[in-house]
């Protein structure tokens, strides 16, 4: 559908006239820098880059896109890991750098308005400053952008006792494939005037609308938070321990767990002084009045006795940032063990977590290659983690891909997704229909082409 | 392009994007090319023939990097981006492709009998036993700045300063020569036998990352447990704040020795942005003269704000950037070296 590599000069042309010279770049240099996002694997070039600062300026570049039968990727920081920003068929990567201002903290209405490009990071201290709270904290969040978050339904280290994005979103203003631009919900609470846009648009990978404000949803900040660790034999017992500490009726914001491999790459860099042989640990954390962590934490440190954790830690706010911190950066620290490190995302009901570990370790096994496993384990999300020595061994990266295959169905099989968070992309489209079923992806076409009835926006990815 | 880099250090990086908040160039743009995640994608494309040397993108993020090495700490995948740098620099700047100031500069570096013919360094200059740690003078800090020397030789008079001493090469590593930045490092690493004290963050980096961390001390770490009196101004303790050196500080993890003597003497305030490069940067100033004083001016806004006496530096080149930005902008703060502000130590060492 989409030929030829560089843009006219008359599309250039319009381009700029929208944005001014600067804001559109076609260097190969620059291109190259935008072939990829953090999912490794990935390569293609854009045709430009076009940084516009607001939604008049996007609605006449979709205009324009539309006019020329030209994909727009949007994106934000790059850092989803399911090349959702892979420029898989050309076409004009729209970037919201130039789109990070927090327009308004609303204490009195709990709630924040901000451009796309804010990075969620960002936004929770500006909401701190006011006494507030903005729960989804994915790992990423130093890096990712409320966009890119709103669009991949991030999820965070705290999913379990609050939700992940979609739990946030009040009302988004949004640039369709059409070039109209449509204000969903809003301010309110409640709202039940029409479809739930808002919610579509969150976690449609850029294929539905552009995102250009998000109005979102705070809390007043917990007034502390408390974390422990536990060691465990293996990931399974860990497993294991998740599951009773749930049965037990405790709720905790964090339960994030780690087997062996992500410990000794965590701790090379983060210099934590981890437990030195166990086979796994979980981290677990609560916060509200300083009563409450407590007797949460004591309920849970005796859970995971009760699991037979080798031993159980339990630490202060400044452990728990460090910890926390140390937590996030599991995946890069990976890659300390290998060249290539292919990282995914599954995800079952928390039931079925010990038995998914298991099933990953047998899989792993049986197509030779090492996985190291981390995740979110209150959530039931895993991220088992493919380390490979070099980047060039196709070999290995086709068991690689035929262990993830199995991963995916295994997690299917047994109630689970195949992604949790980082969302479908371009990697895994093929695996969409699988779990969606006939019914439901010929709903999703229907739904993209009444949002983007020329098929512009992010093509290649979700409904398209 | 292929044997540029060294393969494994090129292969680390999972483009996860953790760098890219810490990245002071890619907070100016917001452009991937000027994130470090973005110029390691260039240094791959280079590397696997997708880009040429003359790519303009190319010559324009080797240059528009400041050399800082602020992505690496906060890289959990351990990738060495100042090393890479210094290889990508190795083979861009080669040439007429090599920036006409750095030529000029790393030319008159090079000239030994230049620092001899400053008259100052004969008067630093003190040979000591043989067994003596060594104080480094640094080819720049000694025509421009020898009192930071003569400071350093009034704190700790057990040091020797060997007048002979050559240039380090950290000049040369950043700025395109990498065999020849190690190699002059070797040469005088040979020169000083045993412990070297240098009063130069980036020197005592590059330095370290050639003959090894153990022999070289930074002026801070060298004199981290010694007791000094309080600096006072008009009779209170001044109060100061300190601008890091970022290859101190990213490069060999030194921060907290500087700040601890600062804490000790005078009333010590941190500047919020205190990590971030200050556009001093090397060779930055002159090649990337615009950036670098748009980081300058950002710099002197906070250190304004601060409301201190003095902001002190600890390499020179951040001693120069800031003293000139402070004057361009008016500023009544005075911007010293960690040992000319310690030297103030109104009696001066006093052993604990
Ligand atoms: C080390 C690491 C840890 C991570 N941890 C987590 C985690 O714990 N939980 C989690 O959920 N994810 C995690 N991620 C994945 C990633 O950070 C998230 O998917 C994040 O939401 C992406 O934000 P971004 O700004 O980088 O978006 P990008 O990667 O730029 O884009 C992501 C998607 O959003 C779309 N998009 C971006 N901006 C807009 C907009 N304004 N309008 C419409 N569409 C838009 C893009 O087209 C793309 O489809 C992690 C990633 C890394 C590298
Ligand atoms: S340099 Fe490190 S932090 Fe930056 S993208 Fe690469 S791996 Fe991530
Ligand atoms: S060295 Fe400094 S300017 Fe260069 S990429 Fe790293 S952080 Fe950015």
């Amino acid at each position: 559908m989409f030929s030829d590599r560089s843009l006219s000069t008359n599309v250039l042309r319009k381009l700029r006239s929208v944005v001014g010279n600067e804001n559109v770049r076609t260097d190969p240099g620059v291109l190259e820098a935008y072939a990829r996002d953090a999912t490794p694997l990935f390569h293609a070039y854009p045709q430009a880059i076009v940084e516009p600062d607001d939604a008049q300026q996007i609605a006449e570049i979709v205009r324009i896109a539309v006019e020329h039968r030209l994909p727009i990727i949007p994106r934000g920081s790059g850092s989803n890991l399911c090349a959702a920003t892979s420029a898989q068929q050309g076409g004009i990567v729209l970037t919201t750098a130039r789109m990070r201002r927090i327009d308004e903290i609303a204490p009195a209405e709990l709630l924040a308005r901000v451009q796309p490009g804010v990075t969620t990071a960002a936004l929770a201290k500006a909401a701190g400053e006011h006494g507030l709270f903005y729960p989804p904290d994915p790992g990423s969040h130093t890096v990712s952008t409320i966009g890119g978050n709103i669009a991949t339904c991030a999820g965070g280290l705290r999913g379990l006792k609050y939700g992940v994005t979609r739990n946030y979103v009040l009302g988004l203003t949004a640039v369709l494939g059409t070039g109209e631009i449509v204000a969903t919900g809003g301010r309110l609470w409640k709202d039940v005037a029409g479809y739930d846009l808002t919610r579509l648009l969150t976690g449609s990978e850029g294929t539905l609308g552009i995102i250009t404000e998000a109005t979102v949803a705070l809390l007043p900040a917990p007034a502390t938070t408390g974390t422990g660790l536990a060691y465990f034999a293996d990931l399974e017992a860990a497993g294991r321990a998740v599951a009773e500490i749930i049965a037990r009726g405790v709720v905790p914001a964090t339960l994030e767990f780690l087997d062996r491999r992500c410990m000794d790459a965590v701790d090379a860099y983060a210099h934590l002084g981890l437990h030195a042989t166990a086979g796994a640990m979980l981290l677990f954390g609560d916060d509200g009045e300083d009563d409450q962590v407590a007797a949460s934490l004591a309920r849970m440190r005796q859970a995971c006795l009760d699991s037979g954790a080798l031993s159980v830690e339990i630490g202060g706010v400044s452990e728990a940032e460090s910890l926390l911190a140390a937590r996030r950066c599991t995946l890069p620290a990976l890659s300390r063990l290998g060249s290539l490190t292919i990282l995914e995302d599954a995800s079952v009901p928390r039931p079925h977590l010990a038995e998914m570990v298991a099933r990953i370790d047998d899989i792993a096994r049986r197509h030779d290659v090492v996985i190291a496993t981390f995740g979110h384990a209150g959530d039931g999300n895993l991220h088992p983690t493919c380390v490979l020595p070099s980047a060039e061994d196709t070999e290995a990266i086709a068991r690689a891909e035929r262990a993830f295959g199995e991963i995916f169905r295994t997690a299917i099989a047994l109630g689970g997704t195949i992604t949790g968070e980082h969302g479908v992309g371009a990697a895994k489209l093929p695996y969409l229909a699988e779990r969606l079923g006939p019914a439901q992806t010929a709903l999703l076409r229907r739904i993209k082409s009444a949002f983007d009835p020329a098929g512009i926006l992010n093509p290649g990815k979700l409904g398209s | 392009m292929a044997d540029l880099f060294d393969p494994d250090r090129l292969s680390r990086c999972i483009s996860c994007g953790f760098c890219l908040p810490a990245c002071p160039t890619y907070a100016m743009t917001g452009d991937e090319a000027s994130s470090p995640r973005g110029r390691i994608t260039l240094m791959r494309a280079l590397d696997a023939g997708r880009l040429e040397l003359d790519d303009p993108t190319l010559a324009e993020q080797a240059s528009l990097c400041l050399g800082c090495r602020a992505c690496e700490p906060v890289c959990p995948a351990g990738v060495e981006y100042g090393q890479l740098l210094e290889e990508w620099r190795g083979a861009q700047w080669q040439g007429r492709r090599r920036p006409l100031i750095v030529r000029a500069l790393v030319l008159l570096v090079t000239l030994r009998p230049a620092h001899r013919l400053a008259g100052i360094l004969r008067r630093a200059g003190r040979r000591k036993a043989d067994d003596a740690d060594q104080l480094m003078l640094g080819c720049v800090e000694r025509t421009m700045f020898p009192r930071v020397s003569r400071a350093a030789l009034t704190l700790a008079p057990g040091l020797a300063a060997d007048p002979d001493q050559g240039c380090c090469g950290a000049l040369h590593a950043h700025n395109g020569e990498p065999e020849r930045g190690a190699a002059m490092a070797r040469r005088l690493g040979d020169d000083l036998p045993g412990t070297i004290v240098t009063t130069s963050g980036g020197c005592a980096a590059h330095l370290a990352s050639v003959i090894g961390r153990e022999r070289v001390r930074e002026f801070s770490e060298y004199v981290q447990d010694q007791r000094f009196q309080p600096v006072l101004i008009d009779g209170r303790p001044a109060r100061v704040t300190l601008q890091d050196s970022c290859h101190l500080r990213n490069g060999l993890g030194v921060w907290r020795e500087p700040r601890r003597l600062l804490q000790s003497v005078a009333d010590y305030v941190e500047l919020p942005s205190a990590a971030t490069c200050c556009g001093a940067a090397g060779t930055y100033s002159l090649v990337r003269p615009r950036e670098s004083r748009t980081l300058a001016k950002a710099k002197v806004a906070e250190i304004e704000a601060a409301g201190v006496d003095m902001v002190v530096a600890v390499n020179p080149g951040c001693l120069r950037q800031l003293r000139q930005a402070l004057r361009r902008h008016r500023s009544r703060v005075r911007a010293v070296h960690l040992t000319e502000f310690l030297a103030l130590s109104t009696k001066g060492p006093h052993s604990s």
